[in-house]
């Protein structure tokens, strides 16, 4: 367990210390994350017919974070290809779980810097409003980060120790993420209140139709990969 | 034994399709779709649980027939996951008049043909030594059939319009659908065995060439 945490700490001082100094990823992240609010935001104009604003706001979010997330999980292990840093890595005294624990950590939280970033930003260009759920809004944000950073981190190393192209790794990663993604609007919806909560509620809905079970669902979601990805790495890497 | 699964399944079929052209007729004619669509429904699923245990076996023995046996039968999971879609495409403009529309039985029958989609796709764009394709190939497997329960629970969340409206009321109807799905199960095994020796062979030609 002692082991587990330095090896952890170790990683991921030294991805944080990297992204710090060299500035990166984290850059590139939030303006590729701003253009696409701004192109939702200038075809969403309110007042005209079609969807109103909580909708496409909800689905900025949730694209401006999967393919900003896809860059940072991208750039995370492309650094270690450089100079043979990976050989380094897994040579280490450290289980490979480990390796793959502190990396989807570091990804977790460049993503949540990225999201305190652009979530005001989406919230004021669309006009949103949670209603005092603050708590709820994190929680999922927050679900929703440890889901697509954890296929993503696995799917990256994967993806950069064989040299693929990185087209493949962003079609891998979201066709996994896609049941996860069907809650994951629902939930945002109803926080925006463009699914008031008795229609949420309501028998259309089957058994799963409030915010609780969303968010419960989330929960499991990222349980379910979260643990099989990291079983799973030690396959992914081996020479 | 091979040739006698397949003429087996076929003649099944033809049975099946006899019957729901004649005693076995469902009124209004759109729905006798559900014939093809059912059967093939049950097959994209089956088909995904030999690419599971296939994909385990191929990283626990390290055997190439099973790394075979799961290329194979996503291949062939494919087609039924493509028929599946198609037919129930038209089912849909037939009975509701639209192509698709977010509902918990479409999603989940969209999202399985794109798991099997990519799978292909990484199959076919991996670089590198044919172990480390296998082995990466046999991890998507393992996760996309993870997603597949997680499918069928997250699409409870959009509203249902896809619900059975009417039953099967004649023997004869029941006896269609059975000798269809039996037939369909059976020819989904035989082109799975087939894929499989034929990438077999396919290997060991490259590598007789190779010598």
């Amino acid at each position: 367990m002692r082991d587990l945490y330095r090896g952890l700490r170790a990683i991921l001082v030294k991805d944080i210390a990297v992204e710090l100094r060299a500035r990166q990823v984290l850059p590139t992240m939030v303006v590729l994350g701003m253009l696409i609010v701004f192109i939702l935001r200038m075809v969403s104009e309110p007042g005209s017919a079609g969807v109103g604003a909580p909708v496409m706001g909800a689905a900025a979010l949730w694209i401006a974070f999967l393919f900003s997330g896809l860059l940072a999980q991208e750039r995370s292990f492309a650094a270690e290809q450089q100079n043979g840093c990976i050989d380094g890595l897994l040579l280490a005294p450290l289980d490979v779980g480990t390796i793959y624990l502190a990396k989807l950590l570091a990804n977790v939280i460049v993503l949540t810097i990225f999201e305190v970033i652009v979530v005001p930003i989406v919230m004021m260009s669309f006009d949103l409003h949670v209603a005092g759920r603050w708590r709820w809004l994190v929680v999922v944000l927050l679900l929703g980060n440890v889901g697509i950073s954890s296929i993503g981190t696995l799917f990256s190393a994967a993806v950069q120790l064989t040299r693929t192209r990185g087209s493949l790794l962003s079609i891998v990663v979201l066709v996994i993420l896609m049941p996860m993604m069907i809650p994951a609007s629902f939930a945002l919806l109803v926080l925006f209140g463009a699914m008031p909560d008795h229609v949420a509620g309501s028998s259309s809905f089957a058994f799963v139709g409030s915010l609780r079970a969303a968010v419960g669902y989330m929960l499991a979601f990222d349980a379910v990969f979260v643990v099989a990805c990291w079983l799973l790495f030690g396959v992914v890497v081996e020479e | 034994m091979r040739r006698l699964l397949f003429t087996l399944a076929f003649v099944l079929l033809i049975v099946s399709t006899w019957i729901g052209l004649t005693e076995g007729q469902i009124v209004p004619v759109a729905r006798n779709i559900l014939y093809v669509h059912v059967p093939n429904s049950v097959c994209a699923l089956l088909c995904f649980v030999v690419l599971l245990v296939a994909s385990i076996g191929y990283l626990t023995t390290g055997r190439q027939t099973w790394d075979q046996a799961a290329a194979a039968s996503a291949e062939v999971g494919f087609v039924f996951a493509t028929i599946l879609n198609a037919t129930g495409m038209l089912f849909s403009r037939a009975e509701w008049n639209v192509w698709w529309t977010p509902s918990p039985r479409l999603v989940t029958s969209a999202i399985l043909w794109f798991l099997y989609a990519v799978y292909l796709i990484l199959r076919i764009s991996l670089p590198g030594s044919r172990h480390r394709k296998a082995r990466l190939c046999a991890v998507f497997g393992i996760l996309a059939f993870l997603d597949v329960p997680l499918v069928f629970v997250s699409a409870r969340f959009i509203p249902d319009i896809h619900r059975p409206s009417f039953r099967l009321d004649s023997a004869w109807q029941t006896a269609a659908l059975m000798l269809g799905m039996a037939g369909t199960v059976l020819l989904a095994g035989a082109l799975i065995w087939l894929r499989t020796s034929l990438l077999r062979s396919s290997l060991r030609l490259e590598e007789e060439l190779l010598r």
